[in-house]
């Protein structure tokens, strides 16, 4: 049997010992199917309990769904600054190899300026290491792994160049084995790193969850309108103003925090794809390239092993390409390295050594170093624009989720003088 | 209450698995290499027979292979330029040098009748026989032992010096025997017959190996190896560049002939540099060499061993 408003039904039956007012003349109450008749206030107040609990759900569920988000998108904007900066280390250990080689390369004393160099790259790149273990605790084995690996190829290095200076040939054997234990350990720990946090970037980033919010939205409503219709089938305003301006409440809320969250979303994948690739395809470029360049010194210094050192010249190099990184710098300086190779491969190997170790504006050397320069500049700018973007915006996501949770609070307020409305009106 | 309680609850765990707290990060672990397996037994006997090479007779420098080299205008020869003494890159001047590289300069000249037409390929030991066999190089003047079955991959010429393996320890490190490395640590290059040698003379040594000689001297010199074992001539290279190892005085723990190897068809390449070997003994260039390289390392005036034919 149900109840419409504008056919009330009788007037209430005592239930129990509870008292018929005369107000309560206006309301009516249903009798039970099973015949007995209800305990109206306490059908009330488990009403207005389900509406208060429903709003404050919401307002808690959404918060936090808003909370996280906000959360993901800081540390989107860390782990793209730990990816960033261990890109660097990478780069910075390679461009120390290369310096290194290089000067190697350049018969008797290695010139100064290369000397200064390697230590400031070396310097740069062990500052940076410190700063990462820094930022993320759960890089710190692996970062202190590698410093120990730093300090152990900074000492092959140095062996290297002590018995260079002696003249001794066994120089070469150091050089080789400084060159290996960076790629063979250094390398794949950075690496290691740079995975890592490119995948919680990426997780973090997807974490914004507008479906969510509208499903919480949908649900509260459900409850409330559930709510309304309870008390309507027992009363004769077909809206309660309460729980309706409780809905109302909730519905804006949902809304103005799903179209953020959906704003963020979309604005995460754009960073994503934009200037987070981009940094991280700078820095593997700028990785590569010096990769490179340290793997066509060894191929001189190797002689005649230029065939074998070539051929891992060609998996560098087509990580550039991929890439798709300053391609035009890139090109200027494959043909530079081409001329040093066809040098050597005609035997000449004393004029292939010249060039490659020549610091004329067109030699190999020079061309590279403009590479570096530029590929690390778009790399630490691409980097600072995506983690600016993860983290900006953030002033409008805590206000929001302030407001969800005073408006949540609002609506069970409504709900309760609402339901108390009703409930004077029983009495 | 107890929705209070609850609701405060729930808030706290939300914040704790919103704090970000990752996996720690790690390494995946490096792909062991495979470990180099010892040079397999000779199925041939490396007897006298093993050392005789081609005589230099009939028409010397006009054979098929000398005129390819000729019209090439280059002799591309494979060295070492590691092994100071014998190939060697001089760190001052960036040139190779040794006495593997005076034997590749003194064939070069004997085939053009001038210097510079040698070019160098710095190969590794084990490059030696491939680059031969696929003609990436002309002739291998790599510290090379001939043995019979080598002889079946490639030719070579008549030895042109008799090493022997011996070994190197840290100068007052109380090791003046091979039965003094008893429960020490020496390295070898792995894949080596001297490691077998060496296993075989001193059982109780720990033997630790590496890719090659020189890798094996940075080992001893950092100390992850009490001693190296190599040839006599490789040896006295890396003790002149430590004045803490000297090479013990002991008996050669084998014999290593060393010859210039060439592709095996290319007999009259062969003969040109049996030639050239006897011309160097006649004019005392092949003394010279060793006097400037070895005389004051190995502390023994050098012989070059007669020639050998007969094949």
């Amino acid at each position: 049997m149900t109840q419409t408003a504008s056919q009330p039904a009788p007037a209430p039956q005592s239930a129990g010992a509870t008292a018929v007012t005369g107000r309560a003349a206006n309301a009516s109450v249903v009798p039970s199917s099973s015949g007995f008749t209800e305990n109206v206030p306490r059908l009330l107040n488990r009403i207005q309990t389900i509406g208060i609990v429903a709003c404050v759900l919401f307002g808690a569920l959404a918060a936090t769904v808003q909370l996280l988000g906000w959360q993901a998108n800081g540390r989107a904007a860390e782990n793209t600054e730990q990816v960033v900066r261990a890109q660097e280390i990478q780069s910075l250990l390679l461009r120390a190899d290369a310096v290194a080689t290089n000067a190697f390369l350049v018969g008797g004393l290695e010139p100064p300026a290369a000397r200064a160099e390697y230590d400031e790259t070396i310097e740069k790149a062990l500052r940076l290491v410190a700063d990462a273990a820094e930022a993320q605790p759960a890089d710190r084995q692996v970062l202190a792994d590698l410093n120990a690996t730093i300090s152990d190829y900074t000492t092959s290095v140095a062996q290297a160049r002590d018995n260079n200076r002696q003249q001794f040939p066994i120089g070469i054997a150091y050089l080789n084995d400084a060159g290996t234990l960076l790629r063979a350990e250094a390398l794949p720990m950075i690496q290691a790193v740079v995975d890592a946090n490119s995948e919680r970037a990426v997780d973090e980033m997807d974490a914004q969850h507008p479906w969510w919010l509208i499903v919480l939205t949908l649900l509260t409503l459900a409850v409330l309108i559930w709510l309304n219709q309870q008390v309507s089938r027992r009363f004769r305003r077909r809206v309660n103003a309460g729980l309706a301006i409780a809905a109302l409440i909730v519905a804006i809320l949902g809304v103005a925090t799903a179209i953020h969250a959906g704003v963020r979303n979309d604005r995460n994948d754009a960073l994503r794809d934009g200037a987070y690739r981009d940094a991280v395809d700078a820095a593997t470029a700028r990785t590569a390239a010096n990769d490179a360049k340290a793997l066509e010194s060894q191929g001189l210094i190797n002689r005649g092993s230029g065939a074998t050192y070539e051929a891992k010249w060609d998996e560098q190099a087509a990580a550039v390409d991929d890439s798709g990184v300053l391609g035009d710098l890139w090109q200027q300086y494959v043909a530079a390295h081409q001329q040093v190779r066809d040098l050597d491969d005609a035997g000449d190997w004393e004029k292939a050594v010249e060039l490659a170790t020549s610091t004329a504006d067109e030699a190999p050397t020079a061309v590279l170093n403009r590479f570096d320069t530029a590929a690390a500049e778009r790399a630490a700018n691409a980097g600072a624009e995506a983690s600016d973007g993860f983290g900006s915006g953030d002033g409008i996501s805590l206000a929001l989720i302030v407001v969800t949770i005073l408006g949540a609070l609002a609506a069970a307020g409504a709900v309760t003088r609402g339901i108390d409305v009703r409930r004077k009106e029983y009495f | 209450m107890r929705l209070k309680t609850g609701l405060a609850t729930f808030a706290a765990l939300v914040l704790l698995a919103g704090c970000g707290g990752y996996d720690e990060t790690t390494t995946p672990k490096p792909e062991e290499p495979a470990a180099p397996s010892a040079a397999p037994p000779p199925d041939c006997t490396n007897d006298a027979s093993a050392l005789r090479s081609y005589a230099p007779t009939g028409d010397v420098g006009s054979g098929k292979s000398v005129q390819e080299i000729k019209k090439s205008g280059k002799l591309v020869a494979g060295v070492a330029g590691d092994t100071y003494l014998l190939g060697s890159r001089n760190p001052d001047d960036n040139q190779l040098e040794g006495f593997d590289i005076d034997l590749a300069e003194a064939i070069g000249q004997k085939i053009f009748g001038e210097p510079g037409h040698v070019e160098y390929r710095v190969i590794t030991a084990a490059d030696r026989i491939p680059f031969l066999q696929d003609g990436t190089v002309d002739i291998v003047a790599r510290n090379m032992t001939v043995n019979c079955s080598r002889w079946e991959q490639v030719a070579f010429s008549t030895v042109y010096y008799d090493a022997g393996q011996k070994i190197l320890v840290g100068s007052g490190s109380g090791i003046e025997t091979p039965a003094d490395l008893a429960g020490k640590k020496i390295c070898a290059s792995a894949g080596t017959t001297t490691v077998d040698n060496i296993r075989t003379l001193v059982p109780d040594a720990e033997i630790v190996t590496a890719p090659d000689n020189s890798r094996c001297m940075v080992k001893f010199q950092n100390g992850e190896a009490d001693a190296f074992t190599s040839d006599d001539t490789v040896l006295a290279g890396f003790a002149a560049q430590d004045p803490y190892a000297e090479v013990l005085k002991t008996e050669r723990l084998s014999q290593e002939p060393y010859g210039i190897g060439v592709r095996k068809d290319r007999v009259d390449l062969v003969r040109l540099i049996n030639q050239v070997l006897e011309y160097m003994r006649a004019d005392g260039r092949w003394k010279a060499s060793y006097d400037e390289w070895f005389k004051d390392q190995l502390k023994v005036p050098g012989v070059q061993p007669p020639p050998v034919y007969g094949r």
